[in-house]
């Protein structure tokens, strides 16, 4: 299964106001490994996202998941494909408890009920159930999400997104301002689900984090892909380390 | 006094579904409507001509206007809603004045200004319910089916879907949720049910003319639900008694000339809903926010 | 005849709306406050000219100075006291149009108890209509009230255009950090939208007192019209406000052509519903995603 193209993007581009925040990247996120999109501040890393989930549509270029276009859908049928994201804000559900976010997140049906019957029901609850385990959130079912502590959202996202059964996951910061001990679990669940048969792309500022759990690495800046391939190959190369780092290669 | 304190308490049962109907959408769904008094009119235009022109009893007049009601908001809702809230916030604003217009105007169906007169007595599977005491009872029920229903909608997935929306509509729509068909369901929800109450109200009076449909109504049912409490079941309930006892509480104060009963009553009500939105937003009875609880603990 | 009659008119009022929805979309475009109560400051600052101007008999300079300031420390107070406090704690769309909906409720019928429920006009002779061709009435008010919400607009563009405080107030209804990059405090510039925003409507309540008169729930429809200019024109869009509110004061009086007055408002409302289903972003709004 590994290897396997699950979602590409060709020469996608996006203006805003004359400001190119993509500029003609074309990358693939291959099945069952994670990927992470590096590169400075306003590199473009967020607004790619928008545009791989139908936040917003490219001005120009194509987008595939499964080897279908999703160009143009709205963001709603995008998800139900099986991509899902988190956000840097994270957006969740603040006045409901930390059950009814992740049991809502399994329930992408707009009618009054849900359908599949008693086996359909049966297997949301096992994935509600294995999602609030996974990210030990098991004791705080009851809470409301603004009620939890900072480490507790972060996780309450992941929760979130693993019981919506999601194939693709697009992760924009999550880790940031995690303590280092809530951070090895995250990250220990990041490579569980990986291993249970997720794909990811995450976005990343720190660079360790981005060593340790990824498995390719997708350099962006100033809208433009500079550079993609193995970690050591990227984190190693002196002239993106430069940009990385604010020193403008000449 | 028996038949006024009667009286008194059909309206708040009306005027309670009227308001649970609407906090069905702005508490659970933060869906913003000025025009929950056109959908109580047009249940009860809708119920008051079935009786007149064809000798309909209540549950069929009801059944009528409840239909009537859930198309003419879907003509509302599904363009309105496709966009961003604060559009839907213009256009009910922009039908309450417009449905008011063709209340006052068609004439031939409504009555015009002078509205329609001689609605026949209730009746219910042949038994007549025109009895205070009957009619208090069935508008409960009506209230209590009504509660019952919107306890069980919020508590399935089609009400964590559209709590999901209120909270965080781009997450809501990252998770799958169709956003703009699922609050179209639930405008469709709350108008349907809040013309149960204009059908109530149109055999209750025997009479209804535009002036019980107006702006100022609309109005008084978001004070009811902001006073008892956004997103709360019960809430809504209290507030409508707390709403309709203000005036007569009024009354009974010395000083205060008649003819502005009215006017004192709303400016009591404008000055609640600024009050509480800065230091109370989830109401008097609703569940107060973290930071409430944190701030009243020493 | 009768058309270009109806044109005229419709310009004047057109020019009124404008002044009122430019004044409404100036504070959400760089407050994101959408101020419902924005009426109220036209109801205010209409019944404060009409007290002194026809009550009290004081020169129609010092009475209008007296309405822009009414109006300006109406903005003022609702940021200071209404929205800053609500917006510590809870800024939701929901919280704020309550609470400002509290106030316009509270002011309607505060007026409505002081200067009574019923139609007031200031009498001038500047509304007298003259005829200047074979049937068609112009008062020279039409004339004043165009010209001066032109003035304004002028007076406006360079404000928004040229001035630090302009420029900081079109930068925070892009990007709220770019103010702070300035150097300037978003909250003395939301201040600055307040007041100028609710200022711009005072020519607007000071002609209507003169031409179809005050009521108090005149700020109800005038909160109708800046709402529809503000969606028509495009959210967040100070011009555009301009040509929605022009285009439903035309709308309004062209459809009296072939109805009758009572259906003004449901006009406003035909328009509004055919741009929320055929342009939803407006005139010059960025689209907003339909999803």
């Amino acid at each position: 299964m590994t290897g396997e193209i699950l979602f590409q993007a060709d020469n996608i581009s996006k203006t805003f106001g004359g400001l190119k925040a993509v500029d003609n990247v074309s990358f693939a996120l291959r099945a069952g490994i994670i990927t992470a999109l590096v590169g400075p501040n306003g590199a473009g890393k967020t607004t790619l996202f928008n545009a791989m989930t139908g936040h917003l549509v490219p001005d120009r270029g194509a987008v595939t998941f499964l080897g279908e276009s999703i160009l143009g859908l709205p963001h709603w049928k995008v998800a139900r494909l099986g991509i899902g994201r988190t956000f840097q804000d994270l957006k969740l559900f603040s006045h409901m408890t930390v059950l009814e976010n992740v049991t809502t997140a399994t329930e992408s049906g707009s009618w009054l009920w849900q359908t599949g019957g008693r086996a359909a029901q049966v297997e949301r609850s096992a994935r509600i159930e294995r999602a609030l385990d996974a990210t030990q959130l098991q004791r705080r079912r009851d809470t409301r999400a603004v009620d939890l502590s900072y480490a507790e959202r972060k996780f309450l996202s992941i929760a979130r997104i693993m019981a919506s059964g999601a194939r693709l996951w697009l992760l924009d910061e999550p880790a940031s301002g995690l303590d280092r001990s809530s951070y090895d679990r995250f990250l220990t669940v990041l490579r569980n689900e990986v291993r249970a048969g997720v794909t990811i792309c995450i976005i990343e500022h720190n660079l360790d984090i981005v060593q340790s759990i990824s498995d390719r690495i997708a350099f962006l800046d100033q809208g433009r892909l500079l550079a993609e391939g193995e970690p050591k190959t990227i984190l190693s190369d002196p002239a993106l380390a430069a940009i990385y780092f604010g020193e403008r290669a000449p | 006094m028996a038949t006024y304190i009667i009286n008194l308490a059909i309206l708040i049962g009306i005027n309670a579904i009227l308001a649970v109907t609407l906090n069905f959408i702005l508490g659970y769904a933060g869906i913003f409507s000025l025009a929950h008094a056109i959908f109580f009119g047009i249940g009860a235009y809708t119920a008051a001509v079935a009786a007149m022109k064809f000798g309909a009893d209540f549950a069929a007049a009801t059944a009528a206007g409840m239909l009537v009601s859930g198309v003419i908001s879907l003509a509302l809702a599904l363009p309105a809603l496709r966009v961003r809230g604060e559009y839907f916030v213009a256009a009910s604003l922009g039908l309450q004045m417009l449905a008011l217009t063709v209340f006052s105007e068609w004439k031939s169906v409504t009555g015009g200004i002078g509205g329609l007169i001689g609605i026949p007595p209730p009746r219910l599977f042949g038994f007549d319910v025109s009895d205070p005491v009957l009619f208090l009872a069935l508008t409960l029920a009506c209230l209590g089916v009504i509660l019952i229903a919107i306890r069980a909608l919020v508590r399935s997935s089609f009400g964590r879907s559209l709590k999901a929306i209120r909270d965080d509509e781009t997450a809501a729509s990252a998770l799958g949720k169709n956003v703009a068909l699922l609050k179209t369901l639930a405008v469709m929800v709350s108008s349907s049910f809040a013309a149960v109450a204009g059908s109530l109200f149109a055999f209750f009076l025997s009479f209804i003319n535009v002036e019980s449909f107006v702006l100022e109504v609309s109005v008084q049912v978001i004070a009811m639900v902001i006073i008892g409490g956004t997103g709360t079941l019960l809430g809504p309930v209290i507030g409508a008694a707390i709403v309709l006892l203000l005036p007569a509480l009024l009354t009974y104060l010395p000083y205060l000339p008649p003819t502005e009963i009215g006017s004192i009553q709303q400016m009591i009500y404008g000055l609640a809903m600024v009050l509480l939105m800065i230091f109370r937003p989830s109401g008097l009875w609703g569940y107060g926010s973290s930071q409430d609880r944190k701030r009243a603990a020493p | 005849m009768v058309f270009l009659q109806l044109f005229l008119n419709g310009l004047q009022l057109g020019a009124i709306y404008a002044l009122t929805a430019v004044g409404f979309s100036l504070i959400f475009g760089s407050t994101k406050i959408f101020h419902v109560a924005h009426g109220s400051a036209f109801a205010i600052s209409g019944y404060i000219y009409w007290w002194l101007a026809s009550q009290l008999d004081v020169a129609w300079p010092v009475a209008t100075l007296a309405a822009v300031l009414a109006a300006a420390a109406f903005g003022l107070l609702m940021e200071r006291f209404i929205y800053r406090p609500i917006q510590r704690h809870e800024a939701s769309f929901f919280t704020v149009f309550i609470a400002a909906f509290g106030v316009s409720l509270v002011i309607q019928n505060l007026i409505g108890s002081v200067a009574g429920r019923g139609m007031e006009t200031v009498t001038t002779p500047l509304s007298r209509s003259v005829e200047i061709m074979d049937g068609l009435f112009v008062a020279p008010i039409s004339a004043i009230s165009i010209g001066v919400a032109i003035l304004v607009f002028t007076a406006l563009s360079y404000f928004l255009g040229r001035t630090h405080v302009g420029i900081a107030m079109r930068a925070l209804s892009e990007n709220p950090d770019l103010v702070r990059v300035f150097g300037l405090d978003p909250g003395r510039v939301a201040q600055w939208a307040f007041v100028i925003g609710s200022a711009v409507v005072v020519p607007g309540a000071i002609f209507t007192a003169m031409t179809a008169g005050l009521n108090p729930a005149i700020g109800t429809h005038v909160m109708l019209v800046s709402l529809a200019a503000t969606i028509v024109g495009g959210i967040g869009s100070v011009r555009g406000a301009a040509c929605g509110g022009m285009l439903l004061g035309l709308a309004e009086n062209l459809a009296y052509w072939k109805l009758d007055p009572q259906w003004s408002e449901a006009v406003t409302f035909v328009v509004l519903f055919a741009f929320i289903i055929f342009r939803p972003s407006g005139f010059f709004g960025t689209p907003t995603a339909a999803r």
